[in-house]
């Protein structure tokens, strides 16, 4: 490649073409998942690209990616736009002010592009495309269960094999040390240390009541069913027990519906003081993992959605990250391409389509590459 | 596909002093590396072990975090000191090892400690290998640090004009002393900290929080 042509391919930081066969492949999968998550009642919503700063950024989801937000000066109204750096923002605003009147649980979904200001370590790119569903307007563990088994059954229907749910409560540590009476700058401190696993901070906590608690979640992780009993057992104070209580329904309701509609494979683990990634996120939240890919499939959980005119809702959603999901996807069989030279004519083409074949038609008597599976020759077709 | 989850899990240790002070928490925790790990002389980055479980890469102490955040290790041991630099959002650091103590300091030329008002500065030059972790302290004060990354004998840059300051590990003090420097602030206290990658820790969580559980016994003796 000469310097110029180089320099025309060059594409910034975190941005890609996405070549055949993972584009194809990507929206074939988002027409699976759609059909998926339409059997059970979510109607798809298209937001758009760019919305006035202050009602992109005003509610709660997407106030927490402010920062990662692109922002561009509107040159017909003077006002500042927000380039969606999430959908479920946006979703949320079109809940509260263009569906007020629909019937709840409203329930929604979705199939596109964000663009961030910044990539994250995990995920490596700035433009990627989100698929998801919202359902808004009820706040109980079935409502958490069906969202989570609507993104199960998405992702069996693309086949993926073993996947595993990690299961948080953002609020959780929140609410333990508030009841304690800890001020908010000992808290963020401890927060982020024991976020990190770092179980030598406990030494820093006088009340051994509390100290007793902390140490308990941080225990309280791994395989749902070693870790729940153990959650359980802690004496935790009065709101961070009843999200605890969520929890355990939460978890013990997937179990029971994902046997009965067949989906089984999943390994469910909890890990009640993670909130990475949660910020708006106040009840039970979750992230999909695949044991073949190293970043996350997707993640959601319960938030609130600040009311338009009447009081907050509550809503519980997920989305999948496709650029991820991909990669978790088994490579297909070879597409069946056959060869038709010009000459055959136009009559043999639908024939072949119809039985299934993909035609690629060419001047010459023979293709120069070999990804042919065969050659229609004299109105016979001949395997290679 | 389910070959994937059969691999071995992947330690990441840094070369070099450390590696010293860790021969004694391996041992305890029942982790044998084959005999070319010692050998100083090999070639050889990637060692098994005794465990079928577990294989062992040896690298730059800092490349240990870098490994793990990126899912190319599982577990790995690094300092605080690298930990708090990248701050890697996809690391847990869940037992703290007790080895490689020491300090990550300011220190500047002697006869500058004593008469200089540090509060006056609204812009420093410093030359540290911590480009992040000194620009975000110093931020803290409302300094803007102009960071020069330098991976070496940072003692000598401010005798020659490169920086005001250094940002450095102290455990002894003796080379600052010995190049007229003088600490004047501590950033950090640093140890050394088992990582572990937080995706493998939720993926394959039995196997993970097993050798967790094993450091966590190792450090406690």
């Amino acid at each position: 490649m000469n310097e110029k042509a180089g320099e025309r391919a060059l594409l910034p930081s975190g941005f890609e073409d996405l070549l055949p066969p993972h584009a194809q492949r990507e929206y074939q999968a988002i027409g699976t998942l759609m059909s998926a998550f339409g059997r059970f009642g979510y109607e798809r919503v298209k937001p758009p690209l760019a919305e006035f700063e202050e009602s992109l950024m005003s509610t709660g989801p997407g106030a927490a990616l402010s920062q990662e937000t692109f922002r561009v000066m509107d040159p017909v109204s003077h006002r500042m736009m927000g380039l969606r750096s999430d959908i479920t923002a946006q979703i949320a605003r079109i809940a509260v002010s263009r569906l007020p009147g629909a019937s709840r649980p409203l329930r929604l979904t979705y199939a596109n592009d964000v663009i961030r200001t910044r990539a994250s370590q995990q995920r490596t790119l700035r433009q990627f495309t989100q698929v998801g569903c919202e359902m808004i307007g009820t706040d109980d563990a079935d409502s958490d269960v069906e969202i989570v088994i609507v993104a199960l059954n998405g992702l069996a229907s693309l086949a993926l094999g073993s996947v595993s749910i990690d299961f948080a409560v953002p609020r959780l540590l929140e609410a333990v040390l508030e009841s304690y009476g800890m001020d908010p700058a000992q808290r963020r401190d401890l927060c982020r240390r024991l976020q990190s696993r770092d179980e030598q901070v406990l030494e820093t906590v006088e009340d051994l009541d509390l100290r007793a608690i902390l140490q308990g979640l941080l225990h309280a992780s791994g395989a749902s069913d070693r870790a729940l009993p153990k959650l359980e057992a802690l004496d935790l104070p009065g709101a961070a027990a009843s999200l605890a209580a969520r929890l355990r329904d939460v978890v013990t309701g997937i179990e029971k519906a994902a046997q009965a509609l067949g989906l089984g494979g999943v390994s469910l683990t909890i890990d009640p003081l993670e909130s990475r990634g949660f910020e708006y996120h106040d009840g039970v939240a979750f992230t999909f993992f695949s044991k073949d890919v190293r970043g996350e499939l997707g993640r959601g959980g319960r938030y609130r959605v600040p009311g338009g005119q009447g009081a907050d809702t509550s809503a519980a959603g997920f989305t999948f990250y496709m650029d991820t999901l991909r990669q978790a996807m088994k490579d297909e069989t070879l597409t069946q391409r056959i060869y038709v030279p010009k000459a055959e004519g136009w009559s043999c083409v639908k024939m072949l389509q119809d039985a299934g074949w993909v035609v690629i038609r060419g001047a010459d008597e023979r293709p120069s590459t070999q990804d042919f599976k065969a050659i229609y020759k004299n109105g016979k077709i001949q395997e290679i | 596909m389910r070959m994937r989850n059969m691999d071995p899990l992947i330690l990441a240790l840094p070369k070099g002093r450390i590696l010293n002070e860790l021969a004694p928490i391996l041992k305890a925790c029942g982790i044998e590396p084959e005999a070319d790990f010692t050998d100083e002389c090999s070639r050889k980055l990637r060692f098994s072990t005794n465990d079928p479980g577990l294989d062992i890469i040896r690298v730059r102490s800092f490349d240990a975090a870098t490994f793990v955040a990126y899912g190319g290790a599982h577990l790995g041991v690094a300092g605080s000191d690298v930990l708090e630099e990248f701050s890697y959002s996809e690391l847990y650091a869940p037992v703290d090892l007790k080895i490689g103590h020491c300090r990550l300091s300011v220190a500047m030329p002697v006869q500058e400690a004593e008469t200089e008002n540090t509060t006056r500065h609204s812009h420093i030059r410093i030359a540290t290998k911590y480009p992040n972790l000194t620009a975000r302290h110093f931020a803290n004060a409302g300094i803007q640090a102009e960071c020069i990354k330098l991976n070496g004998a940072m003692e000598i840059a401010p005798a020659l004009g490169l920086c005001r300051r250094i940002v450095d590990l102290v455990s002894t003090g003796s080379t600052l002393k010995a190049n007229g420097l003088a600490e004047t602030e501590t950033i950090l206290e640093v140890s050394s900290k088992l990582i572990v990658n937080r995706t493998a820790l939720k993926t394959r969580a039995e196997a993970m929080e097993a050798w967790i559980e094993r450091f966590r016994q190792a450090t406690r003796a």
